[in-house]
């Protein structure tokens, strides 16, 4: 079964299933036209989407991810890149080979008389080309994956080293869709652009090459016209197949995404198709655009089908000629010369199978665009310098002036004129709704972003100008904290590397997750995410916060981290987080007034602005609206006033 | 790589027949190729002229065409084929979604459903177009190019036919082992690119902990690692691929020399040994053929099969044994005096939270909260309620009549459903709100709006009603979305049945207190259920369920619940501390 181990290991190295929207970063409202409940037929959305693709801003991107992630690993890695080329064209001159020197031989033995001496030459050549096809097939095969795997290795480095700079940002610009993974794709379809594409492209080229020079040896007019011949099979068709097909490819593709957000944004709301008894009306909508869809690929189907025959008359148009030659050339006695017939006439069979490829190798490249085009649009932004001043020394007061600040792409600002002053080692909670500039003002202290108005400081020091040192006065813990798929042990060790074990499970036993941790299989060594152990939204918390405590931070901003915990899960929570954080800096960001009151001040953000500030005690005393919220969360019976 | 499910597919003897023939006729074709090929080598050979050949050299691109035709209408009729077959594989595999709902998707994730439709049902398509003829072809090409071979030259028959049971043997101990040999590199090589996956998901994380700049070198070094490791593996694996090159490369050797040494005792001519010489490579080529497109195939394979049984889970669901009771195709409508019952229900799950033997009776238009702490089987309830989800044990009856599969349809009707966070579709606002009742008026709708309080979106958006939202579009907030949720309950006024799960909980405080403001007016005259594990909403209800562990550990108002209650009061101590 050589075949299943071939493309297996083909798919290996390039597991990269088409199974994702492939447009994931065009979320733009105007990209993704097919609705479900439109009225209009959806075939019609479908249509406008396909049409609605910007081709000149499209080639642009192609360009630069040509140049930024094609051109520079092709000079990087020339010397395996060369092998195995080389290796590539000679497993198939082998092959050629065998059938000439298989097909002299017979003809040699098939003399009458013969000189019985002549015929070992022949022989030992067919035994070499024999066994030297597949050695030489086995010893490219191992070069190319190879050199795949190295470029791989530099691609994943480059992709990350980009993405690293906007870290921050990243995830939350591209909320919909994984984006992260379709790009971590992205490189695999790359990989399959040079094992598929550019690979044999090349060889064939080479080998096109080389017949017409043999050719020339015997006769230079049979050279020019198998020269014309075969630059239609090498050249002329590929390029043809890839323009026509091009135009209906994309059109499927954009269908196809379309279908897609279509059918998940469907089979999200199913309850509601079938509460509302609408159900078969979606089904017959999905229907009409599978029908569409199904159009567009019979079509591409009768190309591809019409192009196979066209290439095959065309390789039958080649054996003719080359047994036409032959026969014109050394054919007119009897035998002798007359031996290089079979051989020429059986030389190209075995070349088919390079030849072949070319122009499904082409069309593949419209397939990959979209990948080259999306790592081609990454721009890689300039770093933060490293600072040299003087870093700000504990105690830390943090102090925010006429802070304001608006989203490039936003209407109005998200925070506007903010003035607040945090002692060191004060707890301070953050209220407002969502949408109100909580966060922003969380991301502009940690220096993520830069105030468009006003000021935000720690002692002084605008915390953007400390880039990757802000870590060390800043923990952030999220609202879904992500754990790696690793062990315990390196999960915990993102807070401080040199951690030894002693002070991993005094951490784990801060945060309360000693017994827990004790239990796991492996202890420390327990891979987070193996089958059957999930830690609950509780517990991940947990783990954040013995990071925060490894890390040693005298600051700490809690983003809403107690969303989706029920109360006393929360309650839990927030007691360990005040435990064991006493002397630290506490900036919570929070919806609702669980656990405030632990808290030193409470501040309300409305708008941008900074609307009700005050300690718990005092606001519970003093003010109404603070009052009535109160009552309103607890829901007690005194309180309980109707409604 | 044989699957029986392909042998229930519809129509599928004439296909297999027609492919036989066309397979039969193929192979006459490759023979007429070699025959033509050779004569004209062979006449040549001896001296003729060459335009005498000029019949075999049509000949020749005849067969060599003929081939070709044929191919491409075999793959005509498999196209066709494989679309039929998956057409109407589609549409029962939509047909189940879009009746069993919310049960198929959360068993199988959102995500996986949605491949399966869009891609799975491709890979089959591709499957069908790939095995059928790939099986037919590996029976009939070999056996009658060998029995070309063997008119032509027995002796040259006898080593193909002795090779050929060797390379099957080869294909099936070492396919078997080079297959999970593939297997587990692909399983490593996921490993790898996971980590790489996993690493650029959690980068913000290593940002916040300075440690981002550092972890690219991790990365590469890891990257190499699996390399080096890898193509140790490969040496090997690609070994045994090259086995298989190796023996049919050395067979058209081997019989190239045997047949020139025969060709030397002129126990042959060499009419029949170049003929011999041309078909050997042929023969070869369809066994190495069968075996391609492993990973197509097994993807093929598998979804088919996944589709099968996801399609045959809707079937008994609904052919399923009948409930006891009193069963009919529609349930009563709801009305102010039906009484609806619950009978020792129970459900399990591997990993939700499941409801044990719960039994209780409502009858009339009353407002029932559901209270607990997280994994008491609120959740559950609601989606048994509902008809969502189908109960292992026990039964829900309408005045008498039980919830059957059947009749649910006419039950989910008759009610609304509010989750934590309600899907809002990608489409406009307008047809967001009017979901449940396409066709309701501008006023009516303008009235909905009003009274749910989404006035402020509606002059938000730079096209008001028509404006898209959902994903993609313009996304509502967590409370902007209940909205909409309310809204659709709120036009749609046959719904007189409502359930609640969670509504507010991961609301902030202010939006929670102005919903609920307008939540509770909707809910005059209507059966609610409403799960919270928020306490505030309970001074609002008529009667209250109180949930342990899958059981009722209480049930009453409010007032007799917190005297002589047990469970209510120690969960009203803990959830009511939020404060102190």
């Amino acid at each position: 079964m050589s075949k299943p181990l071939n493309s297996a290991l083909d798919n290996t190295l390039n597991s990269t299933p088409d199974s994702a929207p492939d447009n994931a970063l065009d979320s733009t409202p105007n990209n993704s036209t097919a609705s479900s409940m439109s009225r209009e037929p959806a075939q019609k959305a479908l249509h406008a989407a396909a049409k609605s693709t910007e081709r000149r801003a499209g080639r642009a991107r192609t360009k630069a991810g040509v140049k930024l992630w094609i051109a520079p690993f092709f000079k990087q890695y020339r010397g395996a890149l060369a092998l195995a080329l080389f290796l590539g064209v000679c497993t198939f001159i082998f092959a050629s080979a065998l059938m000439v020197t298989s097909g002299y031989l017979i003809s040699l033995a098939a003399e009458d008389p013969l000189n019985v001496a002549l015929i070992f030459f022949p022989v030992a050549l067919v035994r070499v080309f024999g066994i030297g096809k597949p050695i030489l097939h086995y010893l490219e095969r191992l070069t190319s994956h190879d050199w795949i795997l190295r470029m791989t290795s530099s691609m994943r480095l480059k992709l990350y080293n980009i993405l690293e700079k906007d870290a921050i940002f990243f995830k939350k610009r591209y909320r919909t869709g994984d984006i992260l993974g379709i790009l971590a794709e992205d490189i695999g379809h790359i990989q399959n652009l040079y094992l598929r594409t550019i690979f044999p492209t090349i060889v064939a080229w080479a080998l096109y090459v080389l017949i017409i020079c043999i050719l020339g040896l015997f006769s230079l007019w049979f050279a020019l016209c198998m020269a014309l011949l075969l630059a239609v099979l090498v050249f002329l068709l590929p390029l043809v197949s890839m323009l026509v097909n091009g135009a209906h490819q994309t059109r499927r593709k954009v269908m196809k995404n379309a279908l897609y957000e279509q059918v998940t944004d469907n089979v999200l709301g199913v309850n509601d198709w079938i509460i509302s008894g609408r159900g078969s009306e979606y089904v017959q909508t999905y229907r009409s655009s599978e029908k569409a869809l199904r159009k567009v690929d019979t079509r591409l189907n009768r190309s591809s089908r019409g192009r196979d025959l066209l290439l095959q008359a065309l390789f039958a148009l080649v054996v003719i000629a080359l047994l036409m030659w032959a026969g014109s050339e050394f054919g007119g006695q009897y035998a002798g010369i007359g031996n290089w017939i079979a051989a020429f006439a059986l030389a190209f069979f075995p070349l088919i199978d390079a030849f072949a490829p070319l122009s499904s190798a082409a069309i593949e490249t419209n397939r990959h665009r979209d990948s080259i085009d999306r790592l081609g649009e990454l721009r890689s932004q300039n770093g933060v310098e490293d600072y040299t001043g003087t870093l700000p020394q504990a105690p830390f007061v943090i102090e925010s002036k006429q802070l304001a600040y608006k989203y490039p792409d936003g209407v109005r600002s998200v925070l506007d004129g903010l003035d607040l002053t945090i002692q060191p080692g004060e707890k301070l909670a953050i209220l407002g709704r969502s949408g109100s500039g909580k966060s922003t003002f969380a991301t502009l202290l940690r220096g993520d972003l830069t105030p468009t108005e006003g000021s935000v400081t720690i002692n002084g020091i605008a915390p953007s100008l400390l880039g990757d040192q802000i870590s060390h006065y800043i923990g952030v813990i999220q609202q879904q904290t992500y754990l790696f798929n690793t062990t315990l042990a390196e999960n915990l060790r993102i807070g401080n590397q040199a951690a030894s074990d002693e002070e991993l499970w005094m951490a784990l036993e801060q945060v309360g997750l000693k017994s827990l941790a004790e239990r796991l299989p492996d202890g420390l060594e327990t891979l987070v995410d193996e089958a059957g152990l999930r830690f609950s939204g509780g517990e991940r918390h947990r783990i954040a916060l013995a990071r925060v405590l490894l890390h040693k931070v005298p600051i700490v901003i809690l983003d809403e981290p107690t969303v989706g915990l029920d109360p006393v899960t929360e309650q839990a929570l927030l007691d360990t987080i005040f435990e064991t954080m006493r002397d630290k800096t506490i900036i919570m960001i929070t919806h609702h007034l669980q656990g405030v009151s632990a808290m030193d001040r409470i501040i309300f953000i409305e708008e941008g602005k900074l609307t009700l500030s005050g300690s718990p005690e005092d606001l519970a005393q003093n003010n109404s609206y603070y009052q009535s919220l109160r009552a309103f969360d607890k829901g007690s019976l005194t309180q309980h006033s109707g409604n | 790589m044989l699957d029986r499910a392909l042998f229930e597919l519809p129509k599928i003897k004439r296909i297999l027949v027609a492919l036989a023939v066309f397979a039969f006729f193929e192979s006459l074709s490759i023979l007429g190729l070699a025959w033509s090929l050779s004569s004209a080598v062979t006449n040549l050979w001896l001296g003729h002229h060459l335009m005498d050949q000029l019949i075999w050299i049509l000949l020749l691109f005849a067969s060599f065409m003929g081939i070709q035709a044929i191919r491409f209408l075999r793959d005509y009729m498999l196209d066709r084929y494989a679309f039929s077959c998956t057409d109407s594989l589609r549409q029962s595999l939509m047909h189940t979604i879009f009746s069993l709902g919310l049960e198929v998707v959360q068993r199988h994730g959102t995500g996986n459903t949605t491949t399966l439709l869009l891609e799975g049902i491709e890979q089959v398509e591709t499957y069908l177009r790939l095995v059928l003829s790939k099986i037919v072809r590996l029976v009939v090409i070999p056996l009658v190019l060998l029995i070309a071979v063997f008119i032509l030259d027995w002796i040259s028959g006898i080593i193909m036919l002795i090779i050929f049971p060797f390379i099957i043997l080869y294909m099936k101990l070492l396919g078997q082992m080079a297959g999970e040999r593939a297997a587990h590199q692909h399983k490593e090589f996921q490993v790898l690119s996971n980590h790489f996956v996993d690493s650029l998901r959690g980068i913000d994380t290593l940002k916040f902990f300075g440690l981002s700049r550092e972890f690219g070198k991790s990365i590469y070094a890891a990257s190499e690692r699996f390399r080096i490791a890898t193509i140790k593996t490969l040496r090997i694996a690609i070994l045994s691929s090259s086995v298989l090159d190796l023996f049919a490369t050395l067979s058209v050797a081997a019989v190239a020399i045997m047949l020139g040494f025969r060709l030397l005792d002129e126990s042959i001519v060499l009419f029949p040994a170049l003929t011999v010489l041309i078909l050997a490579p042929e023969y070869f080529k369809t066994i190495r053929e069968f075996a391609s497109d492993f990973h197509a195939s097994l993807d093929g394979k598998n979804a088919l099969g996944s589709i099968q049984k996801l399609i045959a889970s809707y079937e008994t669901s609904v052919s399923g044994p009948d409930e006891p009771g009193q069963s009919s195709a529609t349930l009563p409508s709801w009305s102010q005096q039906t009484e609806l019952a619950v009978d020792k229900l129970s459900l399990a799950f591997d990993e939700y939270e499941a409801v044990n033997n719960v039994s209780f009776a409502i009858s009339g238009a009353q407002k029932v909260g559901v209270i607990g702490m997280s994994g008491a089987g609120k959740s559950t309830l609601i989606h048994l309620l509902g008809g969502f989800s189908t109960a292992a044990e026990g039964s829900i009856y309408v005045d008498g009549t039980v919830l059957t599969s059947a009749n649910r349809a006419s039950w989910q009707q008759q009610l609304a459903y509010l989750p934590q966070d309600p899907y809002v579709f990608h489409a406009t606002l307008r047809e967001n709100i009017t979901f449940y009742y396409p066709e309701a008026t501008d006023e009516e709708v303008a009235q909905a709006v009003a009274i749910v309080g989404l006035e402020d979106l509606v002059k938000d958006l730079s096209m008001g009603l028509d404006t898209k939202v959902g994903e993609g579009a313009r996304s509502l907030s967590g409370g902007q979305a209940q909205r909409v949720a309310l809204a659709r309950i709120c036009l749609d006024k046959k719904r007189s049945i409502l359930l609640f799960d969670e509504p507010t909980a991961h609301l902030d405080i202010e939006t929670e207190l102005e919903l609920k403001q307008r939540m509770l007016p909707l809910m005059q005259g209507k059966l609610v259920f409403f799960a919270t594990h928020r306490l505030h909403w309970m001074h609002d209800m008529d009667h209250i369920l109180v949930m342990d562990e899958g059981k009722i550990v209480g049930s009453g108002s409010f007032e007799e619940l917190l005297t002589s209650n047990n469970s209510f009061a120690s969960l009203v101590s803990q959830l009511g501390g939020g404060a102190s």
